[in-house]
């Protein structure tokens, strides 16, 4: 592997540090303003240097009198609830594309892929006036539920590619036994593909975790706000502490951030998968 | 109704016809057909009507009103421009830096693991939180950016109050975030080129940017080519970043297309409108998805041909 591209290491180091640099910034700001005393943010001096000794101010946030422990809460409940339906969902769709051939399959992939173009900021202006009938404004589940048709086409082709390496053999004899399909999906496709369920899980997860549009449009009683909408509220005000809200963007950022590191391949394979392999 | 004869049928349960996947499939497919099909035709009903927030059934037909207003419209027309602007710009921004950063840190490097999972971070951070530390970044009075401009005898820029300087500011903080994303998949395609290829450039002694144009390129240009059209699907119908970041400012600067669709709806209380303006952005990226099959066919048949 070595200076196969004929840049010496040397320089793509350099070029590397620059970047990481370029990258890491703004979330190393984020840290550094969440443990500044308010008072110095807005000397002339700013600190470049993170006051370590003001780590735990950050988590603060959590126990402080805010409803910021509250909007988490929602959040995860609004994340969680997707998750759970949009992998019910998925799995039955995904299993029916990786082992059926039936009319209509292709229409229905087409489908699936098409939702990923919709904006949601047209589909948000009927979605209100149904959501308004249906009195599901200003409920967390009807977040859940407009969460899950953004979050469930993705799963659907991360999971179908997963079921289509598993052999047809050890569905054949299972069948041969006498199980039906969906005994068939629940003892041996899941076990089988528990790693693509669990990125599933996560991209469907820290997609209604990170939600913001449809959360902010149909939420209107505070103490039902996700986190996300909470932390948007601090936008042009001025009487919560900056470096309180910093502490909470960036207790909001850890739990995103850690689960997105660790599967970041498979990630990319589900958002990819539906447009490369159609 | 087929499955009279199943034994006459190869094993492979795959060729038989029956109800199961459709029951399987069916409940999602209810689903999306409840939550955006049906919604996405009121939104088209909704656009041939005056409707008002207030009283959204309460709307009268006025047929092509809404669309002629719009084509008609300077604000409209501005906001189709700005759509094309932003989009270029985020593309092709994330796809040099993305691919520069995975030229960078594929094969050996000191740290390398380190480096990796830092230049993937931005991706990782929930676009709320991007938005609250970019507005402190680009502060007027305190923000960081503001002491770079000066540094670089732009004087104190005032990145996200100035029309100027607007859309390069939510452009910066797009690409920050989304350059990470075809970093990998942009290292992913460069894993899959020969090493061969390498070997045989290098004998001849070619120079990087030679190795690159003749070698990794031709390679990783059907990845990039996907890669370019999500990231353009993806752009057009871009909301929270921006609104987050300029809420369509300074003076209209950066109101997109999807923009200009919310404003209309719960600032202004026109459905109607609104609803005409996210059709003619739909149609948009449709046209560019259309395109790009196109040009792919056309490259895949160039390619047939050559070998």
């Amino acid at each position: 592997m070595i200076g196969r591209r004929n840049l010496s290491i040397g320089v793509r180091t350099l070029l590397a540090l620059a970047l990481v640099i370029l990258a890491g910034f703004p979330v190393f700001w984020m840290i550094n303003t969440a443990m500044t005393p308010v008072g110095d943010l807005y000397a002339n001096n700013q600190r470049i240097v993170p006051d370590f000794s003001r780590t735990l101010n950050i988590f603060q946030v959590l126990v402080s009198d805010s409803p910021f422990l509250r909007w988490l809460g929602n959040s995860a409940l609004v994340a969680g609830g997707t998750t759970m339906l949009s992998l019910l969902l998925a799995c039955l769709a995904a299993y029916a594309l990786s082992r059926y051939k039936f009319v209509g399959k292709g229409l229905m992939t087409f489908g699936f892929f098409a939702t990923q173009m919709l904006p949601e900021a047209l589909l948000i202006v009927p979605l209100y006036s149904m959501f308004m009938t249906l009195g599901l404004l200003n409920e967390l589940y009807g977040l859940v539920l407009v969460n899950t048709a953004f979050a469930m086409p993705v799963a659907v082709f991360l999971l179908k590619s997963a079921m289509d390496t598993v052999p047809y053999e050890i569905e054949e004899s299972a069948r041969v036994d006498g199980c039906n399909a969906l005994t068939i999906l629940q003892v041996m496709f899941i076990p089988l593909i528990a790693p693509s369920l669990a990125a599933a899980a996560v991209i469907t997860f820290f997609d209604g975790w990170n939600e913001y549009l449809f959360a902010t449009t149909f939420i209107h009683d505070t103490a039902n706000w996700v986190a996300s909408t909470g932390l948007a509220s601090f936008i042009g005000e001025f009487t919560t502490p900056l470096d309180m809200v910093f502490s909470g963007a960036i207790v909001f950022t850890i739990p995103a951030a850690i689960f997105f590191l660790l599967m970041q391949r498979k990630i990319v394979a589900g958002l990819t998968a539906g447009s490369v392999k159609g | 109704m087929v499955s009279v004869m199943p034994q006459a049928r190869p094993a492979r349960t795959k060729k038989r016809v029956r109800s199961a996947p459709y029951i399987f499939i069916g409940l999602a497919v209810l689903y999306l057909l409840f939550f955006t099909a049906f919604p996405l035709l009121t939104g088209v009903n909704l656009s041939f009507t005056d409707s008002k927030l207030l009283n959204p059934s309460a709307g009268t037909y006025v047929g092509f009103d809404n669309y002629s207003a719009l084509i008609t419209s300077g604000a409209f027309l501005k906001s189709v421009s700005t759509t094309l602007i932003y989009t270029a710009a985020t593309v092709i921004g994330c796809l040099v830096l993305g691919t520069a950063s995975a030229l960078v840190i594929n094969g050996f490097l000191p740290g390398r693991a380190i480096a990796r999972t830092i230049m993937v971070l931005p991706w990782a951070v929930p676009t709320v939180a991007l938005a609250l530390v970019f507005r402190w970044i680009y502060n007027d009075t305190n923000g960081i950016a503001g002491d770079v401009s000066q540094g670089l005898g732009l004087g104190q820029v005032g990145w996200l109050i100035d029309p100027n300087y607007g859309m390069l500011a939510v452009v910066i903080a797009t690409v920050w975030k989304l350059a990470p994303f075809v970093m990998l998949i942009v290292l992913a395609a460069l894993q899959s080129v020969p090493e061969e290829l390498y070997e045989a450039t290098r004998v001849d002694g070619a120079d990087a940017f030679t190795t690159f144009k003749q070698v990794v390129l031709p390679q990783i240009a059907p990845t990039m080519r996907v890669v370019a059209l999500l990231m353009t699907i993806w752009s057009f119908r871009r909301f929270e970043i921006i609104w987050l970041l300029t809420g369509g400012g300074p003076v209209d600067a950066t109101t997109t297309i999807v923009i200009n669709v919310y404003r209309q709806a719960f600032n202004n209380g026109n459905l109607g409108l609104a609803a005409a303006a996210g059709v003619l952005g739909l149609l948009l990226s449709l046209i560019v998805t259309v395109v790009y099959f196109f040009v792919e066919q056309r490259a895949t048949k160039a390619n047939g041909i050559e070998s």
